[in-house]
């Protein structure tokens, strides 16, 4: 028999082991490959954007390292299950470069078979996905997917790359261990020592302690300086995990289970037992696949969010569809140009008062620059079709969205602003949410009443500091007409000193970018958690095997199917659960973070993509415990 | 009082209170059509309460099947089966779980205890599901552990403990559900002739002092000779049965050495 037939032999007889990562294999395969074909095809390529091509490359390179990663942990796994294999193969005399080789052999033809079926079935997805992406960004062209040489080709590089690390693997793993450690390999399991009282307790509390200071000073990301809080919050939520999950978790373990003075229970007996039992070699995985859950559903979320909030962020920059400033020629030759088209609209003249002005120290979370200011009055803002009314006849509200918007919130009002010139302050007694005249113009907004407009703009001529100018706001009254509206807007004839900005082609260009960036941040995230699910599957399946014995004797002994059931669910509750809910809690922090970007609300899109997130998880869980209701049915027939 | 049982064995076939288990006509076959195998060919045997009876036989003979079939792990192909009263021929899958967990006592050949458990924890397991009260579960299981020699040893962990520590500790675990009778498979196959002595010590004690009736398969004479009576089995059926009545262990230990060698010369489990 050559090694050859011996490999294949093998092989059709670890096929119950191997099918699992074969399917692994596959699912890397086609995940990688569709992503290639999109990256290279004529419909992205066409639209010519540096950004979606950068994009791609950046996404393409994270993808390589999770499906590597993805892809040698589960070798390790499954190879760890074969230990016993290759140690009788050492014991009968084979030698060691021969079972190198048959395990080569057998890598070799997995992962050519993995690249084939991975690439063909590739081929049928890949254009359920670009047809998924250019719904998401916004075109609905007829397209279709050309078969890309340069893709399939990048996919098998990568492929091969990441398997000859895995045959690497491999070939240590036969040369570094001995005959006796391949034998016991599969029974390694730890012995839960008792903890110093005093350290293990202190460093338990350490750990939550760790992860409630993340948590705080992530509130307080922008106070001061940003940079150094970021890192402040990683370094020590990361920490924190990681001590939570390899001491406060054992710590709490024990101490719940010596005050059970040996009445354990069946379900603990099959929950915290086995758990305290393995939880020094889990504590890394599950540190890692918790906080890369918690970065990857924050990305996802964070994407989402601004997909979800594009229309809104547009317009609370440009609460005008399009406006002239200063411009009244134009706005009457569009004006005429529309009427002609059938277009209707409405049209608002607005005087403006434009000056420089700085809000009192300490308005603001940070200190406040000088603005630059225009001052209008709330009647004129209705007139033209923005619904505002100033706060009171002496004071205003201050309107904008550039960054200043972040550090905006009612708490520190009322506030008073100096105009430059001018001894008497105004009181601003509201912050308001967006713009009143679209950015384009970049001022900040201060709107009050006729009367106090009329003072004001007598004050300001006389100090003669002041610059009064006109802004025409158009609104489109149909929707279906926004788009002809824009086009006209944009033609060469009403070119200004500033480029033209509108409402419609920002939510256009808006919904393009993000959404590329949630297709991206989509397919990562779900390639991803593909990967974390599945190793967790991988490693209780190792668990569930390595228990069987103790199943077999518990049926013995007169327990029953179901009663058995209820003490691994338990432990799956830990083992999914665990690593679920602290990502989502730190996500909910990262997010509240993040909200400050955003000038509306982020909290549907983020529970949306947290329950997609748990339903996957629970996916994995239920398939976990499948497998070990299969185990311990079988375990006595 | 042995030779009284011997007599109503003999005389009146019908189940009565005093007897624990009672089988009727066991067969059990295995495999499917074309290639059956009969390993159980007809066997009636009855235990009485407070007996400790002894399986033994060739291997091959049928002994760790009859156990099983006994210890409702298995079920019978044919005959009926009753245990305190309770016919379990007749039961559900479910049934027989929840009998064996509140009637029944195991003691394995290789322990099987389990690996993540201490040793109290492994042996208050069969009660862990809360019928029998903490306060009473606990004093069970001082009693029990006194018994056995294993106070001490109660929050070791299986991996550090002794073979025969093991054993005794796999013992208690049978015990501290008070059941109807335990079932011993080779409890001694894995133990030096030391651990051995010391836990079939411990285990006639346990039937003396507790009353606990004990069903043990084995195929050394010496174990067997604790017991108080021996049940040889010969290609799945019963060949012959000794009693230990007054005798001594050493005389009783002959006797059975004496069967033994009458059941088959070469066929004997070589020791």
């Amino acid at each position: 028999m050559t090694l050859f037939d011996l490999a294949i032999r093998s092989m059709r007889k670890n096929v119950k082991h191997y099918y699992l990562y074969f399917f692994a294999l596959i699912l890397s395969v086609v995940l990688y490959f569709v992503f290639a074909t999109l990256q290279y095809d004529q419909a992205i390529v066409e639209q010519g954007n540096k950004m979606i091509s950068t994009a791609f490359l950046a996404a393409g390179i994270l993808l390589v390292f999770i499906a590597g990663i993805f892809i040698i942990y589960a070798n390790s796994i499954f190879l760890k299950r074969r230990s016993r294999e290759i140690g009788l193969y050492q014991l009968i005399g084979l030698k060691k470069s021969t079972i190198a080789r048959l395990l080569v052999v057998e890598n070799t033809l997995l992962g050519i078979g993995a690249l084939l079926v991975g690439i063909l079935i590739g081929m049928l997805v890949s254009r359920v996905f670009l047809l998924l992406l250019l719904k998401l960004v916004g075109f609905e062209t007829a397209i279709s997917v050309s078969f890309s040489m340069k893709a399939v080709l990048q996919t098998i590089a990568v492929f091969i790359g990441i398997f000859a690390l895995t045959t690497i693997q491999m070939i240590r793993m036969v040369y570094r261990n001995t005959l006796l450690s391949l034998f016991n390999k599969e029974k390694v399991g730890e012995h839960p020592k008792k903890p110093k009282t005093a350290a293990a307790a202190i460093l338990a509390a350490a750990g939550v302690l760790f992860i409630v200071f993340g948590y705080w000073l992530s509130e307080r990301m922008f106070d001061t300086n940003f940079f150094l809080n970021i890192f402040g919050v990683m370094v020590s939520t990361v920490a924190g995990t990681y001590l939570i999950f390899r001491v406060t978790l054992s710590w709490l373990l024990y101490k719940i289970r010596s005050r059970k003075e040996g009445h354990l229970g069946l379900a603990n007996s099959l929950s915290i037992a086995p758990l305290m039992h393995r939880l020094k070699g889990n504590a890394n995985s599950l540190t890692i696949i918790t906080v890369l859950s918690a970065m990857t559903l924050s990305m996802i979320a964070g994407a989402y969010s601004f997909y979800y909030s594009t229309e809104q962020e547009a317009l609370a920059k440009m609460p005008f569809d399009f406006i002239f400033e200063d411009e009244e020629v134009f706005a009457a030759e569009i004006s005429a140009e529309m009427k002609e088209e059938g277009i209707e609209f409405q049209h608002g003249t607005m005087e403006i008062l434009v000056t420089g002005g700085q809000l009192e120290a300490g308005a603001l979370a940070v200190p406040s620059d000088p603005l630059y200011i225009a001052v209008v009055s709330d009647e004129e803002l209705r007139n033209a079709g923005i619904d505002i009314e100033a706060p009171g006849t002496a004071s205003a509200s201050l309107h904008s969205t550039s960054s200043l918007s972040m550090f905006m919130d009612d708490e520190r009002l009322p506030a008073d602003l100096y105009f430059d010139d001018l001894e008497e302050p105004i009181e601003i007694a509201a912050f308001g949410e967006g713009n009143v005249i679209n950015w384009e113009t970049f001022y900040t907004q201060v709107v009050v009443n006729p009367t106090k407009y009329e003072q004001l703009k007598e004050e300001l001529q006389a100090s003669g500091s002041v610059e009064i100018r006109r802004i025409d706001g158009f609104h489109i009254l149909n929707e279906q007409d926004l788009e002809a509206a824009s086009s006209i807007y944009h033609q060469p004839k009403y070119y200004g000193a500033n480029p033209r900005q509108d409402y419609y082609s920002t939510v256009q260009d808006g919904m393009q970018s993000n959404g590329l960036m949630i297709f991206i941040a989509g397919f990562l995230g779900l390639v991803f958690l593909v990967s974390t699910g599945s190793i967790l599957y991988f490693k209780q399946m190792n668990e569930a095997e390595q228990e069987k014995q103790s199943y077999l004797t518990l049926r013995q002994l007169g327990f029953s199917v179901n009663e058995i059931m209820n003490g691994i669910i338990r432990k799956q509750l830990f083992v999914f659960g665990l690593p679920l809910a602290i990502s989502l809690i730190h996500s909910i922090f990262a997010l509240k973070a993040l909200s400050y970007f955003f000038q509306s609300s982020i909290l549907v899109s983020a529970i949306t993509v947290m329950i997609l997130f748990a339903a996957i998880y629970l996916l994995f869980a239920l398939l976990t415990v499948g497998y070990y209701r299969k185990t311990v049915k079988m375990a006595l027939r | 009082m042995f030779t009284k049982i011997k007599e109503a064995i003999k005389t009146n076939k019908k189940p009565d209170s005093h007897s624990v288990l009672q089988a009727d006509n066991i067969g059990k076959s295995f495999g499917s059509k074309g290639n059956v195998q009969q390993v159980l060919k007809g066997i009636d045997l009855r235990v009485e309460k407070g007996e400790f009876v002894g399986i033994m036989g060739p291997s091959g003979a049928g002994k760790t099947t009859l156990l099983n079939v006994l210890a409702t792990i298995d079920r019978p192909t044919e005959g009926t089966i009753t245990i305190s009263g309770s016919d379990i021929s007749k039961m559900k899958d479910a049934q027989l779980s929840a009998f064996r967990r509140d009637r029944l006592g195991f003691i394995f050949q290789d322990y099987n205890l389990l690996d993540t458990l201490t040793v109290k924890e492994n042996i208050l397991l069969p009660v862990s599901l809360g019928k029998m009260r903490k306060k009473i579960a606990e004093a069970e299981f001082r009693s029990i552990a006194d018994i056995l020699g294993i106070t001490e040893l109660a929050n070791k962990y299986p991996h550090e403990i002794s073979g025969g520590q093991k054993q005794r500790n796999s013992a208690a675990r049978a015990l501290i559900n008070q059941p109807s009778m335990v079932f011993a498979d080779e409890p001694t196959g894995a133990l030096d002739s030391k651990a051995a002595s010391s836990l079939l010590g411990n285990l006639a004690d346990v039937n003396e002092k507790r009353e606990v009736t004990i069903m043990m398969v084995t195929h050394d004479p010496l174990a067997s000779s604790y017991c108080s009576r021996v049940v040889f089995l010969k290609d799945g059926q019963i060949y012959s049965e000794l009693y230990k009545g007054a005798k001594t262990r050493q005389a009783f230990f002959q006797e059975i050495l004496n069967v033994q060698a009458v059941l088959g010369g070469d066929s004997i489990d070589a020791l």
